[in-house]
């Protein structure tokens, strides 16, 4: 019998089998089931396709921007800031695919792991509500100074990760979808959210990745003095500056974007240098953003030397930046050099609140570094950019002209953070082929800026 | 990490929601009221329910550890005393042996000695330098009395048994089932506990139906407790055996009742007659193979009749959804397939003198080949595959040859590999493995919509009968874990899965007790159905293994499955030789032989 008993283990075997089978089944379960359930088949949340139930959005202020009543959906009253917002809520026809009614749909329908989808009462779906961190009253703002033009503005809250602001254009009236144009270049993307998807390419902003990874790497360098004398040539090619700048230190080329100064730092540093403090700023890789994925930056250093590697340390080369990472990064370095998080939903009182920041911030630069770039960003706007057009923000910034060739304008960027505990903000602006960055990014801040911390 | 703080952000909210929605609704009078207060208060009892259960039916089962017995002793010559510990007794010289006897003259495996029906047996396995009893050497086997001097090649041994009459069981001793009695598990109120569970389930999908309400549902489920409680009260009575089994076994088939009721209610009657059947079914093979020479009686009778409906299914049968299958009497339609696996079973099994007498397994093999090629023509590959599983199994049990086993496995598995590529809805099954969220509304559609109904169901279910899935075809047999799932939540959908599982860890644990191995390799053999096919069905249907047509034992609908789960059951229960300890009141009595 003995060997009878020693053979039955293979019994052993097979229930072993079958528990694998479970336990891969429950870990599909735990990360996707929030995802299965909002397939438009499922008759618990939709009939005839369409969504039956859905708790209603909130702003940060508890501005309604988002109910349904009687299986209609309703956005908020005023035309620029549902238009404004559109991109956070959604529209009607999931047709944006970040918006709220797609990417919170499990919330927005009452589904939570434990319960699943049921509702003890199908009347009362408040417990099905979000609030969202946005400020409708300022992203309608913002969508106004971008009137006309394509592109985003995010701003966030650098020490509790809240996205105050969040706006791309070109925008539509969520209420009235059937009129945009398609063809019309001018509704290129509508559907996009530029802010968090889109990537460009940087320009000068770049230089602040250059800058940090100077401050860490090349000696002595707040005295080191660099000369320009409006171009140098580096192999074949020729990299110049709108003007020569003379002698200049780090601060003073990060405060005038000379880009011959950081054609030379670029080669001081090398290629793995750079990479690594560009993987550091978040480029070559995703952020989620309560789970939505942005698009990546790329910075690809792997084959650039000479003239290529100084392009790319200017913002140039193949570099692409994606503005919501980017605003994270000028975050990060307001914020001692830890990057919080960007997040959309407001999970103000809730367990959530507690665990949320142990787990996700990231330090991504040393603390002198964020300072002392810091104190760099705050030159640039004191020295060259005109405090008066900032008065009392204290703001930090660096502006970048991306020349994107082919015979168009260059993308307008404007990016950095408010120096003020009451107001902790991160920003970034961009306007796609309009011009330079101080001419057209940096205006547009300004007013929006003003407005928030009015 | 990260979805484990939102998940439980969310049952956090959900619990604070849950008081808001009872507080707000007090204020609107709602015609649903009572029925909606009823479901959300009994989603949280039934899991619980299901878990204590399922801890007090474990419970009892594990403690057949705890019984140890000698049944004789050997003496040799020089007063070694080597005792004898189980039914059968494997003697030789092989390190496998249950008696080993390192000596020249003595055969890898020499002999085996039985205990069966009150006598000692002894059989001679070919060995080279043969058995000898008091001086005569055996033909085959013999039968000994204590005191008898067994040669084995020149060794001597003398047998006496334990200190126990012959042929009673071994009971345990005086004072540890006063022990074992004061830690006893109440069989009585488990049974009451599963009775609750089935009635307030029937309760909650009749309040679910609303107006819509089938009468039969009540009553069916008012005769099914009838008939658990005229069993459990006949059982406790007549026999002496502990039931924790057979309980777990109507939890399963009230889970059963509840699944159809809420897909199928018309057939619910059928179901229950299936079910009635199945326990007459399993009480029949139970009283059958207790003895081991009708068992094997039985054997050849079960292997003729399979043959028999093998040749009528491929005759006579039906083709349904492709795949023939069927039998139609007229009045009922049955699947012969379900059948043949306990034939199969019984076709493996062997007593261990046969086993290691009988070194190949040829008639075993042609039988199963003859199964195989039938399942094949029906083109029932589910089946197929359940049962090659079962024969690794059994080949395995008996010969303990890997190689062979892994060779013949290979051969057959590129064989199926070969022919099976050719049938388009098998390829069509293996294309849509892996990807059905790509074919969400053509071959992986069954496949999703159970992933569906699982996340929506989360922990607790969204309560019985509010399901969407029972409307899919083939919800109630394929895709039943995912209604499970949906409605009654995932806890009892995991939980009746630990069931099947636990059934097997129940067989292992039997085998290491029981009586021959017989019942060791019958109870495993049944034991591995149970799990392939539950593996099939649930990790088929959720895309985890490709989608086939198989049913879970006890939980699918289905006459033929249902009947043949019970039946497959009586195989593993008949290797339980437990016996529940005499209460006070009955060891007074104790010539009672009950």
């Amino acid at each position: 019998m003995k060997l009878i008993i020693r053979r039955s283990a293979i019994l052993f075997i097979f229930s072993l089998l079958l528990l694998t089978g479970l336990v891969l089944f429950l870990g599909n379960y735990i990360n996707n089931a929030s995802t299965w359930v909002q397939h438009s088949s499922n008759r618990h949340l939709y009939t005839d396709g369409k969504l039956n139930t859905t708790g209603n959005i909130y702003d940060r202020s508890g501005r309604l921007l988002l109910e349904m009543i009687e299986g209609n959906i309703n956005f908020h009253e005023d035309t620029t800031i549902r238009t404004a917002v559109m991109h956070a809520t959604g529209d009607l026809n999931d047709n944006v695919a970040t918006g709220a009614l797609v990417a919170f749909r499990d919330r927005l329908s009452g589904w939570n792991f434990f319960n699943g989808v049921y509702e003890f009462d199908d009347m009362n779906t408040s417990g099905n509500d979000i609030t969202l961190n946005l400020d409708a009253q300022l992203c309608a703002t913002a969508y106004r100074e971008l009137a006309g033009h394509k592109g985003a503005v995010g701003i966030y809250n650098y020490e509790t990760g809240e996205i105050i602001c969040m706006v791309s254009t070109p925008s539509f009236d969520p209420a009235h979808p059937g009129n945009i144009p398609f063809d019309d270049p001018r509704h290129e993307g509508v559907y996009i959210n530029r802010l968090l998807s889109s990537v460009y390419v940087p320009g000068s902003i770049f230089k602040l990745v250059t800058s940090a990874a100077a401050i860490d790497h090349i000696p002595h360098v707040k005295e080191k003095v660099y000369k320009c004398e409006g171009k140098i040539q580096i192999g074949e090619d020729i990299v110049s500056c709108l003007t020569p700048c003379g002698e200049v230190t780090l601060e003073q080329a990060l405060a005038t974007s000379c880009n011959t100064t950081f054609a030379q730092i670029s080669l001081e540093l090398g290629s793995k240098t750079l990479q690594d403090y560009a993987n550091a700023a978040g480029f070559n890789s995703t952020m989620h953003v309560d789970g939505i994925q942005t698009g990546m930056g790329r910075v690809d250093l792997s084959d650039a030397e000479g003239a290529n590697l100084a392009w790319a340390g200017i913002g140039q080369y193949t570099n692409t930046a994606n503005p919501l990472n980017f605003m994270a990064f000028m975050g990060a370095i307001a914020n001692g050099g830890v990057r919080v998080p960007p997040s959309l939903l407001s999970d103000e009182g809730s367990f959530a609140s507690l665990i949320r920041p142990l787990i996700k911030k990231e330090r991504i630069i040393p603390p002198k570094t964020a300072e002392k770039l810091g104190r760099m960003m705050r030159n640039n706007v004191t020295s060259t950019y005109g405090e008066w057009n900032f008065k009392g923000l204290e703001l930090c910034a660096k502006t970048g002209t991306a020349e994107v060739g082919e015979g168009k304008l260059p993308h307008a960027w404007f990016a950095g953070y408010l120096d003020r505990e009451d107001y902790p903000l991160a920003f970034v602006v961009i306007v796609e082929n309009s011009g330079s960055g101080l001419r057209v990014a940096a205006p547009i801040a300004a007013n929006i800026l003003r407005a928030a911390v009015n | 990490m990260n979805n484990l703080g939102e998940s439980l952000k969310q049952i956090w909210d959900s619990c604070i929601n849950s008081i808001a929605d009872i507080s707000a609704t007090m204020e609107i009078m709602n015609l649903e009221l009572p029925s909606a207060i009823f479901t959300l208060i009994i989603r949280w009892i039934l899991p619980l329910l299901a878990i204590t259960i399922l801890w007090r039916c474990i419970l009892p089962l594990l403690q057949v550890r705890k019984q140890k017995a000698v049944w004789g002793y050997l003496y040799s010559r020089g007063g070694a005393k080597t005792p004898i510990k189980h039914w059968e007794n494997s003697i030789g010289r092989s390190n496998s042996s249950d008696i080993v006897i390192n000596l020249p003259y003595i055969s890898k495996n020499h002999a085996v000695l039985t205990f069966r029906d009150g006598t000692w047996f002894i059989t001679d396995l070919n060995s080279k330098n043969g058995v000898k009893v008091n001086g005569e050497k055996i033909e085959k086997t013999a039968s000994l009395t204590p005191g008898d001097v067994i040669s084995l090649g020149g060794k001597e041994m003398v047998l006496f048994p334990g200190e126990k009459e012959a042929g009673q069981a071994p009971q345990l001793d005086i004072i540890s089932s006063f022990i074992s009695s004061s830690k006893q598990v109440k069989t009585g109120v488990t049974f009451f506990l599963i009775l609750l569970f089935q009635a307030l389930g029937c309760l909650q999908v009749c309040l679910s139906m609303g107006d819509n309400l089938n009468p039969i549902i009540p009553q069916v489920f008012l005769l099914f407790i009838f008939v658990e409680c005229l069993f459990y009260f006949i059982t406790r009575q007549y026999s002496r055996k502990y039931f924790e089994l057979e309980l777990l076994c109507f939890f399963l088939c009230g889970l059963n009742l509840l699944i159809v009721a809420s897909a199928a209610p018309h057939s619910l009657f059928t179901q229950l007659l299936a079910i009635v059947f199945g326990i007459a079914v399993y009480m029949a093979i139970e009283a059958i193979i207790r003895d081991l020479g009708r068992a094997n009686r039985l054997k050849y009778i079960l292997v003729a009749s399979a043959l028999v409906l093998l040749v009528l299914n491929l005759t006579i049968g039906e083709v349904r959804f492709g795949a023939k299958r069927w039998i139609d009497l007229g009045f009922i339609t049955f699947q012969p397939s379900e059948f043949v696996k306990i034939a199969f079973i019984m076709a493996g099994t062997a007593t261990l003198d046969r086993l290691l007498t009988v070194r190949n397994m040829t008639a075993f093999i042609g039988f199963t080949a003859i199964c195989v090629g039938s399942l094949v023509l029906m083109r029932d590959f589910g089946m197929v595959v359940v049962f090659f599983g079962a024969f690794i199994v059994i080949a395995f049990m008996r010969s303990g040859d890997l190689r062979t086993i892994a060779l013949t496995s290979s051969g057959a598995v590129l064989g199926a590999i070969a022919v099976t590529s050719f049938i388009p809805y098998i390829a069509t099954r293996l294309e849509a493995w892996g990807n059905v969220w790509d074919h969400a509304y053509t071959i992986g559609y069954q496949q999703t919509q159970t992933m569906i109904a699982a996340a929506s169901g989360g922990l607790i279910g969204v309560g019985g009968g509010n399901g969407y899935l029972s409307g899919i075809a083939a919800a109630d047999t394929d895709l039943v874990f995912g209604m499970l799932c949906e409605e009654w939540g995932l806890l009892i959908a995991f939980i009746a899965v630990f069931i099947i599982v636990f059934f097997s860890i129940y067989a292992l644990l039997l085998t290491k007790k029981c009586r021959s191995s017989f019942y060791a390799i019958a109870a495993c053999g049944a034991a591995s159905i149970f799990l392939i096919q539950t593996a099939l069905n649930v990790l088929g249907s959720v895309d985890v293994l490709p989608l086939t047509g198989i049913t879970i034992p006890f939980i699918s609908r289905g006459g033929s499955s249902m009947i043949a789960s019970w039946g497959l059951l009586a195989l593993i229960k008949s290797a339980d030789e437990r016996l529940r300890p005499k209460t006070k009141k009955y060891y007074i009595k104790e010539g009672d032989r009950s």
